[in-house]
Parts: structure tokens; C-alpha cells; sequence
């Protein structure tokens, strides 16, 4: 197979995370009773006027700022002509010659490099009923009709599948992060289509694309792009092409498969909706929506490095937003970050995963929280110890300190006692400790073991390292 | 400006509209249809037509509606009012290979 040059572009439907939908005040829900969640407006019956929801607005504002959009001030919607069952009017409200927002970008790094993925336009519009069809008769659900989108059209700037893939990612984590969608592909709340070609040169003009609609996972869209690549070009090694098309990634193939080549360019014949006057976005409006953007998962990166966190741990910590943002909470605070970031990750979150729980419902308040890692960092209780304390500090409002009292654990800090401790065990194990001298470090553990079993685990582990080497070394 | 629609462009909206036509009909319509367009195109003749300016059909600008929950309809309602149904999902003759929304 040649070489070819790879040129994608990416459109993205996002669903809204609104309590109705978009033009009527009926429930946007998913996985209830098939129609159970409509209205008239939702079914297009006769006479229905469509009502425009304020937090449509305010989303798709917040959206259009955290891909670095710009915010157009006075826009229309349009009417999307054609027949099909999943839409009763015959046509989609969508927005069409004046998106929301324009010329923004999202940022990734691609080994090592930033590129920006340049975002042509994020436009508004209103879901489709689902359909599923069986056999010679399709099934309707209009649950979903009506539930607010909006798409996010990259510019065809995307050069490989990885690419597509990372910024699928990074999308997904801003959307998230700023409460925009739930952007759960598996549900449908966040849909993706590839538009792939390819050429021999990059002076050459575009070649004929195609369209991979609807997939299903990011790392499905990654092998779909693969596969379409490839495809296309064993058709021009061959000498052959082919007529712009829409496929779709089959799951049980792995591969793509045609759905429809597209002989005549779509005819949706759109025009402005005349049911829904200008909207017109005011500074007040669009202050109101940039105040609920809490701080990016970037910059969340960025700050728990600078405060010492690892930055695998910073990136799992990010992944998990419940336990970032509790972590956010203590950045003002003077405390041992890598400490906290080890704990929160480690056995606070096997406890969680253990227990089915949010860390919301754990009584873990930040003034807790600061204290243990607190007597972590002394070393006045040890990692068993925090095993040993971990249910009670998650179930119960008592102090650090009370538990530790209660529990029984008290370990030695005192420097004395633990030397005392140290001198006699290397009096007794004179073996070991000419091993230690010969350089096998295995001796060094063993007679750490020694002190905790002497000291029954209570010795501060890190003092009586200190200790321990000192005595060996001296 | 052509007397007539070609016989290719009156067909593409007949299918556009799912709509069969006789050959009769479709002799009347290119004619029929060809005039309806000439009459649309006189709106380019307005002065100072620009793509760019928004025209609405009146000056109020959109209200806006709060985001609270209102009344829905019963399942059993939405199904009633379709002529096929199989439990609660309206039930249509499938249609494969069309263009779907969104």
C-alpha cells in the first residue's frame, strides 16, 4: 500500500444536560418508558408553537467559550427540510447561517507537540425520535425528540486517527468538566462522525470523502478512521475510486460499511424558522453563562504539578472528578499535596470502589481530611494504620485524634527509644548487617522488618529508616 | 428564464416530496412550478438585499422559557394518535437508505 496524506474532519452532536428540552418544557431523560417523556410540541402535532429553553442558551454559550469560540450576539434558527420518520414536522429545527459560536479551537498534544484542532462551528439544534427498526416495520421512541444538541464541526485539519482521537478526549473532558453533558457515548449523549480522504501530496487538491456516521466509542472512531484510510487507499493503488459516500463502523466487523453513496448533494432546503424570533444574546447573558466554567481540567493538571502531585496522579485525579474537585478544595491550604493526592487515589478511592460510593457520601470533610494527612506526614500513623482507621474516618464525624486513641495507636516518634530499639537489634543480627555492608539491600528491609516487629508496626517508619541507616552507616 | 422546469429538476422535487406524478402531471407542473419561481425570484430585486441582514417577521426578539418541567402526555395518548403502535412505540413502515436527521 503507498502513502497517502490523511485529511479528517470531525462533527460531534453533543446532548444538553437540561431538565426539559429544547423547545417544549416536557422532561429530557433517558433509559424511561418508550414515549413517556413527550409533549404535542415534541410530536409535532398541528398548531404547536415551539418555546425556546433559557438554558439551551446558557450551555451552548458556556460550550462556545470553552472551545474558544467566538459568540455571535444576533441569531435565527432554521428549518432542515426532510422526510423521515424520526421527525413527525418533516423537518429539524437546527441552526444553519448563524451557528452560536464560530472559529474556535481545542488544544492537544500529540507527542509532545500542541496542535490546535480548529472548531468551524458549534450550532444548536434539537434531537431526533430514536428508531429502531425491525424487519419490514420501524419502532418509535420520542423520548428523545426534541432533547437539545449542539454539533461541533471541526475544520477537515485532523491528520491522523490518533489525533481525531485526542481531541474526542479532550472534548469530551470540557464538556464534561463544565457540566454542559453527561457526554456518555455509550447512551448516545455524545455521538461522533468522521468525514475521511486522502491524497498523494499536500499540494494536491481534496479528494473524494467519506462519511462515517454515528460511532458508538472514541476508540471505535480511531479504528474507523484506520480502516477507512486503508481503504481508500488500496482503491487507488488499484487505480479505482469511488462516488462520496456515508458508511458506518459495524462492531461486530470491526470494520466500516457502506450505508448510502450520495448521488446528488443533500437537499434540506433550509430556511429561517419563522415560529422563533431572533435571539438576541446580551453582555448580562453571556457574563451569566462563563460563571458556571470552573476550573479546566488543563489548568487542574498544571496546578496539583506545581503543588508537587505526580503527574500520573495528577491526570487520575482529573479523570475522576468528584475527587478533584474535593482535592481543589485544599489548594489554599498548607499542606503535603503528594501525600493527599497518594491517599485520595489509593485508599480512599479502593474504599470507595469497594463500598459503591461517591466520596459525597462519605463523612470525610476537608478539616478531616487536613489532619490526616497531617499525622501521615509526622509519621505519627503509618500506612497500616490508615488501612486499619479508614472505614471509621469515612463513616464516622470523629477526629484523627479520637480515632486514634480509640484504636489503640500510638505510635513512637521519640528518637531515643527507637535508637535504643535499632542498637539492639543490630547487636543481635550481625549477619544482616554484613550483608548490608556487602551491598545486598535486601538485608536493610529485613531488618526494618525486625523494628516493627520489635516496636509491634508503632515506630514511625521514617524516623526509624533514618535511625537505622545512621547506626548501619555509623 | 426557461418556460419550463426541466423534466430531471421537476422529478428531483417530486422525490424530495415522496410524491408520484403522472406524465401529464408532470408536463402541467414544470410549467406550473417554473412560474411559482420566477415569482419567488422577484424578491432578489428588493434593494439593498444583503444575505447578511437579519430579516424576522416581526421586531420582538425571542423570549426566552424558564427550564422547569411542565405537563406530559400519557404514553397511552401518544400512542392512539398513531395509526400503528406495538406497545408503547408507534410502529411505521421502515424506511432504509433515506437521510436521517440530526
Amino acid at each position: 500500500m503507498s502513502n497517502y496524506i490523511p485529511t479528517i474532519g470531525v462533527e460531534v452532536h453533543v446532548e444538553l444536560k437540561t431538565k426539559t428540552k429544547i423547545f417544549s418544557n416536557a422532561r429530557n431523560g433517558y433509559g424511561q418508558m418508550a414515549n413517556s417523556l413527550t409533549n404535542v410540541v415534541d410530536l409535532g402535532y398541528p398548531g404547536t408553537l415551539p418555546t425556546l429553553n433559557e438554558e439551551v442558551i446558557n450551555l451552548a454559550i458556556r460550550a462556545a467559550t470553552v472551545l474558544n469560540c467566538k459568540i455571535r450576539r444576533e441569531m435565527f434558527f432554521d428549518r432542515k427540510n426532510y422526510f423521515y420518520p424520526d421527525n413527525p414536522k418533516n423537518y429539524q429545527i437546527t441552526q444553519s447561517r448563524t451557528p452560536i459560536g464560530y472559529d474556535g479551537y481545542v488544544e492537544i498534544e500529540v507527542n509532545g507537540e500542541k496542535k490546535k484542532i480548529e472548531i468551524e462551528e458549534m450550532h444548536i439544534e434539537e434531537d431526533t425520535c430514536k428508531s429502531a427498526h425491525r424487519g419490514t416495520r420501524t419502532l418509535l421512541d420520542f423520548n428523545r425528540a426534541g432533547v437539545p444538541l449542539i454539533e461541533i464541526v471541526t475544520k477537515p485539519c485532523i491528520a491522523s486517527s490518533t489525533e481525531a482521537k485526542l481531541y474526542l478526549e479532550k472534548l469530551k473532558e470540557l464538556l464534561f468538566y463544565c457540566d454542559i453533558s453527561d457526554c456518555k457515548m455509550e447512551e448516545g449523549s455524545m455521538r461522533a462522525d468522521a468525514n475521511v480522504s486522502i491524497r498523494k501530496n499536500e499540494s494536491d487538491p481534496f479528494n473524494t470523502k467519506a462519511e462515517i456516521k454515528n460511532i458508538g466509542s472514541i476508540s471505535n472512531v480511531g479504528l474507523s478512521i484506520e480502516k477507512e484510510i486503508e481503504r481508500q487507499a488500496k482503491l487507488y493503488d488499484a487505480g479505482e475510486t469511488f462516488k462520496p459516500q456515508t458508511r458506518r463502523f459495524d462492531d461486530k466487523l470491526q470494520d466500516t460499511v457502506l450505508m448510502r453513496v450520495k448521488e446528488t448533494g443533500n437537499d434540506y432546503r433550509y430556511f429561517p424558522e419563522p415560529d422563533i424570533p431572533f435571539v438576541v444574546l446580551t453582555d448580562e447573558m453571556i457574563e451569566e453563562a462563563k460563571k458556571g466554567i470552573p476550573m479546566l481540567p488543563d489548568e487542574r493538571r498544571k496546578v496539583y504539578v506545581e503543588k508537587g502531585v505526580l503527574e500520573t496522579n495528577a491526570n487520575k485525579l482529573v479523570q475522576n472528578r468528584p475527587l478533584s474537585d474535593f482535592f481543589n478544595t485544599l489548594l489554599e491550604e498548607d499542606t503535603d499535596f503528594k501525600i493527599a493526592s497518594n491517599m485520595l487515589l489509593g485508599d480512599i478511592s479502593a474504599y470507595l470502589n469497594r463500598e459503591e460510593k461517591e466520596l459525597s457520601e462519605t463523612t470525610l470533610t476537608k478539616e478531616r481530611f487536613l489532619e490526616l494527612v497531617k499525622a501521615y506526614a509526622e509519621g505519627t500513623i503509618t500506612s497500616k494504620n490508615l488501612k486499619d482507621m479508614l472505614d471509621t474516618i469515612l463513616e464516622s464525624d470523629k477526629s484523627i485524634a479520637e480515632i486514634m486513641k480509640e484504636q489503640g495507636i500510638e505510635n513512637i516518634t521519640d528518637d531515643s527509644e527507637i535508637r535504643g530499639v535499632i542498637q539492639e537489634i543490630i547487636k543481635n543480627n550481625p549477619e544482616s548487617v554484613s550483608d548490608f555492608k556487602n551491598g545486598h539491600d535486601r538485608a536493610l528491609k529485613f531488618l526494618m522488618g525486625q523494628v516493627m516487629k520489635e516496636t509491634k508496626g508503632k515506630a514511625n517508619p521514617r524516623l526509624a529508616n533514618e535511625i537505622l541507616l545512621e547506626e548501619l552507616k555509623g | 428564464m426557461e418556460e419550463k422546469l426541466t423534466r430531471e429538476e421537476l422529478l428531483h422535487v417530486a422525490n424530495l416530496a415522496r410524491i408520484k406524478l403522472t406524465e401529464e402531471e408532470i408536463e402541467k407542473y414544470r410549467v406550473q412550478l417554473r412560474k411559482l419561481l420566477d415569482d419567488v425570484e422577484k424578491i432578489n430585486e428588493v434593494k439593498g438585499y444583503d444575505d447578511d441582514i437579519l430579516i424576522a417577521c416581526w421586531d420582538n426578539n425571542t423570549e426566552l422559557r424558564p427550564d422547569t418541567e411542565g405537563e406530559m402526555l400519557d404514553p397511552k395518548q401518544v400512542i392512539e394518535n398513531a395509526p400503528h403502535h406495538a406497545g408503547n412505540y408507534i410502529e411505521v413502515p421502515v424506511v432504509i437508505g433515506e437521510s436521517e436527521g440530526a
